[in-house]
């Protein structure tokens, strides 16, 4: 049970790196539903001995929200929006999987100074969590267009999920529905914005949208 | 003895592997494809040709296949294949083979820029800019393989992998194996990263450091790549068929079957994937990097 | 208890007020129907009020609870709502007749509106600090559309940088929710206000203040607190008028709310030492010195306004920080601003519709283009900016006096010159707007009788408030402010 969980880690560390490191906005879009896949799995191989209906809920739910649904709409949106599909990064592919792997051994120290009271969690979910958190967050910043940094937000997300899992184990029910209701109205709203912004500029390139300032 | 016979085997059955990547690719062509045995002809054939030497080379060119091939058979000397230990095998000796790997290169791209040839030339600088990376990924996956095993040999280590070390660090070899498989796809000048058809100057990488070769010295060359394409592919198939009965034949067995299986994936994968833009290859380069520092961080954690 | 039931009442009305909206054709019906459910809401709200003022607190089931603080702001937030909703109509009585505002932009509007109240009812009356953050979240996405209700290029960059930077920051807010829950590892009901407020003397206080960094960050980012309020004179400054006025009369206020249900439990958790009131005021002075530095160089007005509200959020902080009476101020402080603010944006909004810009040098001799609405921004302004006789003079006072009594010397003087410059700067570019004579455009249409009453109730009440204190708000005042102050 332990190594189900440290594979799905590895592989959630694997999915971050690749996002950093791909070029096609359409497979970073696979990546991270494959990312949201394995999140959603994991709750299942945590709970391996009892598996109670609302877990298995969950779990479904999230894989069909994050794994299925999420990539459709913003595969959707980057259709209607018809700009190129490159990532066109502001911090280059090769650095950032370098900034990607720094990243990931500072999550590590972090990882081990870091004591949660009562955390009965293997001791990688922890890291890899925040490592995730971190990504979120370098995506955003280190990306042009609109859609890598609603990718990156979704990374984020997935990180704090994961963290969630650690940390508290048992959120109640209303709270992660409302949770996954508020990403899921917050990737729809995103979507549209990013429409409305291809329709008006011809991109999508957050950094050129530098109007407002004072 | 057994690792007489293995080594033997290798030295002999190495051009074969070429073979079955070859036969693997014609099948999924829709071809029949060459004869199995069809890199013995060419040995065979090269061998019994004169050398022709372009005046304005030196002995470094005449020098580069013999040192190459020399040197990947002496690296075949350390390689423990099929539950067989090496007699040389020393502490150590993991970064000795290493280190044979990047001489051979490097005789290879000096005969290649002693043409003075602006093609070589080309050749010879990639080579160099994309070993230059996936060095890194093969001594960092080594440096894992040793820690996981507690061992400094190349013997060592593949003693000390066996079964029941994939229940217990799995994720972690995963990682190294798939960093191992770019740097064999790399080193043997593969699709995704060279493709070894091809002589469009313009894309190719290794075969157009070897152009002005002929005769028997590029029959060196040849030779001593099949024999680079086993040492690495012995490697690969002692991490992922972790077998360790004892029994000679069981696990001489399964180390052929793992070969052979091997030959076949890279065909499979010559014949499903394009090759990478060129631009493109450091990236995956530096992916099996980042695989293999992944691996060593979780190992030393 | 025979109440609870008001509770749900409260929030499932908003939301069955959205299906008309979806059905209604004409804009001007739609607006006035959402007046109708938001009156209708205020109504339910002043119930459930009245309830908490007899019994204390109200409860409904294991996630429904109202004690004297989230009342209050009840209160504050049904203010602000019946203000700008009823207000709407009126500011977009052109967009409608140019037909800029369609039946669909009307069906939208309408339900984004109502959800952003049922989001924010649902913040307040959340026992369950999980369900807190959701409403949160929910009230950034459901707002972010409202603010490209005029389609310009700039409001739509507004709303993208709203979107993002308020999302990831909240999800900051999310992730200190968590921490919170993790130090309560083992207690019952780890997210539940009411079961952590008593269990925590026994939570584990490093997770605990970990925890309250990522929410100060998170919520922060949606109250506007600096540095973490560079999408808020963005926002601002695009949405339309009661859009405006909503996000800094009350949205801004609820993020700070959430921070106010923390503060107990972490200063119970780490034995009353005051670390997490140093962190509120120094974030508050920071936002008060920041809000300064931009107002003083200032062109548009709504951002100004957008500016100010950063001030006074910084200033509500810093009360929260200093505690005792600086709490009461900061509640009382909230309450003021509510009003002035919301006031000022509409009356911006109008002038700037007058003019056709926001920028404040081509706006001059408001008072004689349209002196309601001229003399509302003066007044609102002054006021504001804690000119004598108005409520908000009195929440400073206040709280300048209880940074005397913490003897909080460079808090103080951070302060007192932070308003300085604010009052300066603020009421230089505003007088060169209301006075002087107008440029030659047609004369501005005549308010109508609801628009004078939508101006002079709130400009009387900030009057009265400055003068008078009822004893009922007091008391109202004085418990919340006891919720947040450790009373247990």
């Amino acid at each position: 049970m332990s190594l189900l969980i440290e594979s799905a880690m590895v592989l959630l560390v694997l999915t971050n790196l690749t996002l950093l490191g791909l070029s096609r906005l359409r497979s970073c879009i696979r990546v991270v539903a494959v990312q949201g896949i394995v999140l959603g799995l994991l709750p299942l191989a945590a709970h391996a001995d009892d598996l109670a209906p609302r877990i298995i809920l969950l779990a479904g739910g999230t894989v069909a929200l994050k794994g299925f649904v999420f990539p459709w709409m913003l595969l959707r949106a980057l259709r209607v929006a018809n700009v190129r599909h490159e990532v066109e990064p502001i911090v280059g592919y090769t650095l950032s999987i370098v900034i990607g792997i720094a990243g990931f051994g500072m999550s590590l120290w972090v990882g081990s100074r870091l004591t949660i009271p009562g955390a009965a969690a293997p001791p990688l979910v922890l890291p890899v969590a925040l490592f995730t958190i971190l990504v979120g967050l370098f995506v955003i910043v280190s990306r042009r267009k609109a859609l890598t940094q609603v990718l990156g937000y979704l990374v984020l997300e997935n990180g704090m999920y994961a963290f969630g899992i650690v940390l508290v184990g048992e959120i109640p029910m209303l709270v992660e529905l409302g949770v996954l209701l508020d990403v899921f109205v917050a990737v729809l709203v995103m979507g549209i914005a990013i429409y409305h912004i291809s329709r008006e500029y011809d991109h999508i390139d957050v950094d050129e949208l530098d109007a407002l300032r004072g | 003895m057994r690792w007489g016979i293995q080594a033997a085997l290798g030295m002999l059955l190495a051009p074969l592997l070429l073979g079955v990547i070859t036969r693997t690719k014609a099948f999924f062509a829709g071809r029949c494809g060459a004869p199995l045995l069809q890199p013995y002809y060419d040995l065979a054939k090269l061998l019994g040709k004169g050398a022709v030497y372009s005046r304005t080379t030196s002995w470094v060119f005449r020098a580069g296949p013999v040192v190459g091939l020399a040197a990947m058979l002496m690296a075949l000397a350390f390689m423990p294949a099929g539950g067989a230990v090496s007699p040389f095998a020393f502490a150590g000796d993991m970064l000795f083979v290493a280190g044979l790997l990047g001489l051979t290169r490097f005789f290879t791209i000096l005969a290649a820029l002693d043409t003075g040839s602006a093609f070589e030339g080309m050749g010879a600088s990639r080579e160099a800019q994309f070993s230059a990376l996936a060095e890194p990924a093969l001594l960092l996956g080594l440096a894992v393989l040793a820690k996981q095993s507690g061992e400094l040999s190349l013997s060592g280590v593949m003693q000390g992998i066996s079964a029941s070390s994939w229940g217990v660090v799995g994720p972690e070899l995963v990682l190294v194996s798939a960093a191992l498989l770019i740097v064999f796809l790399t080193e043997n000048a593969r699709i995704p990263v060279d493709d070894p058809n091809t002589h469009l100057e313009l894309t190719m990488i290794h075969e157009v450091m070897v152009l002005d070769h002929g005769g028997p010295d590029f029959a060196f060359i040849l030779y001593g790549s099949a024999i680079k394409l086993w040492i690495l592919g012995t490697l690969l198939v002692g991490l992922l068929v972790p077998v360790r009965t004892g029994n000679a034949w069981i696990d001489g067995g399964a180390f052929a079957g793992g070969m052979l299986a091997l030959s076949v994936t890279t065909g499979v994968i010559e014949s499903t994937m394009a090759r990478l833009r060129l631009v493109r290859v450091p990236h995956l380069l530096v992916g099996a990097i980042a695989l293999s520092t992944l691996a060593l961080i979780l190992v030393l954690r | 208890m025979s109440e609870g039931w008001l509770l749900w009442a409260l929030l499932g009305w908003p939301v069955a007020g959205i299906l008309p909206c979806l059905a209604l054709r004409s804009p001007r019906v739609n607006l006035g129907w959402t007046s109708c459910v938001v009156v209708a809401q205020a109504l339910l709200a002043s119930a459930v009020i009245r309830a908490v003022w007899i019994a204390g607190s109200l409860r409904m089931g294991p996630v429904l609870f109202v004690d004297a603080l989230s009342a209050f702001h009840l209160g504050v937030m049904m203010i602000v709502f019946v203000t700008s909703t009823l207000f709407a109509p009126s500011y977009f009585r052109h967009a409608i007749e140019s037909g800029e505002f369609t039946p669909w932009g009307a069906r939208r509007y309408a339900a984004l509106w109502l959800g952003a109240l049922a989001a924010m009812t649902l913040v307040l009356l959340s026992d369950n600090l999980g369900l807190m953050w959701v409403g949160v979240e929910a009230t950034t996405l459901l707002t972010a559309m409202l603010i490209y209700v005029h389609r310009t290029p700039a409001s739509l960059e507004a709303m993208w940088k709203y979107l993002l930077i308020c999302s990831v920051g909240v999800a900051f807010a999310f992730m200190g929710t968590l921490l919170v829950a993790a130090a309560g590892r083992g207690t019952q009901d780890a997210l539940t206000w009411t079961h952590v407020r008593k269990a925590a003397g026994m939570l584990d206080a490093n997770t605990l203040k970990l925890g309250f960094l990522f929410l100060l960050v998170g919520y922060g980012t949606k109250a506007g607190l600096a540095p973490m309020h560079s999408w808020l004179p963005d926002a601002h400054s695009q949405a339309p008028a009661p859009v405006s006025g909503l996000f800094s009369g009350f949205m801004l206020s609820a993020a700070l709310y959430c921070i106010m249900r923390y503060v107990p439990i972490v200063e119970a958790a780490t034995g009353g030492t005051g670390w997490s009131l140093r962190l509120l005021t120094f974030f508050g002075v920071a936002s008060i010195l920041v809000a300064g530095a931009f107002i003083v160089s200032q062109r548009d007005v709504k951002r100004l306004l957008a500016y100010s509200s950063v001030e006074h959020l910084g200033i509500v902080a810093l009360g929260i920080g200093l505690g005792k009476v600086g709490l009461f101020a900061a509640l009382f402080h909230t309450l003021n601003h509510a009003l002035g603010k919301t006031l000022a944006f509409l009356c911006a909004g109008r002038l700037g519709q007058h003019y056709g810009t926001y920028d404040m040098t081509r706006m001059q001799g408001a008072l004689r283009a349209s002196p309601l609405w001229g003399a509302g921004l003066m007044i609102c302004v002054l006021a504001l900016l804690g000119a004598a006789p108005f409520g908000v003079f009195v929440s400073e006072f206040l709280i300048v006096k209880a940074a005397v009594e913490a003897r909080a010397t460079w808090t103080l003087v951070l302060l007192l010159t932070g308003l300085a410059i604010i009052f300066i700067g603020a009421l230089r570019h505003v007088i060169g707007v209301v006075y002087g004579l107008p440029p030659a455009t047609p004369a501005a249409r005549r308010p109508g009788p609801v628009e004078v009453v939508l101006v002079v109730l709130p400009l009387a009440a900030l009057l009265v408030l400055g003068l008078w204190m009822p004893d009922g708000l007091r008391r109202a005042i004085e418990e919340a402010a006891a919720v947040v102050g450790g009373k247990p």
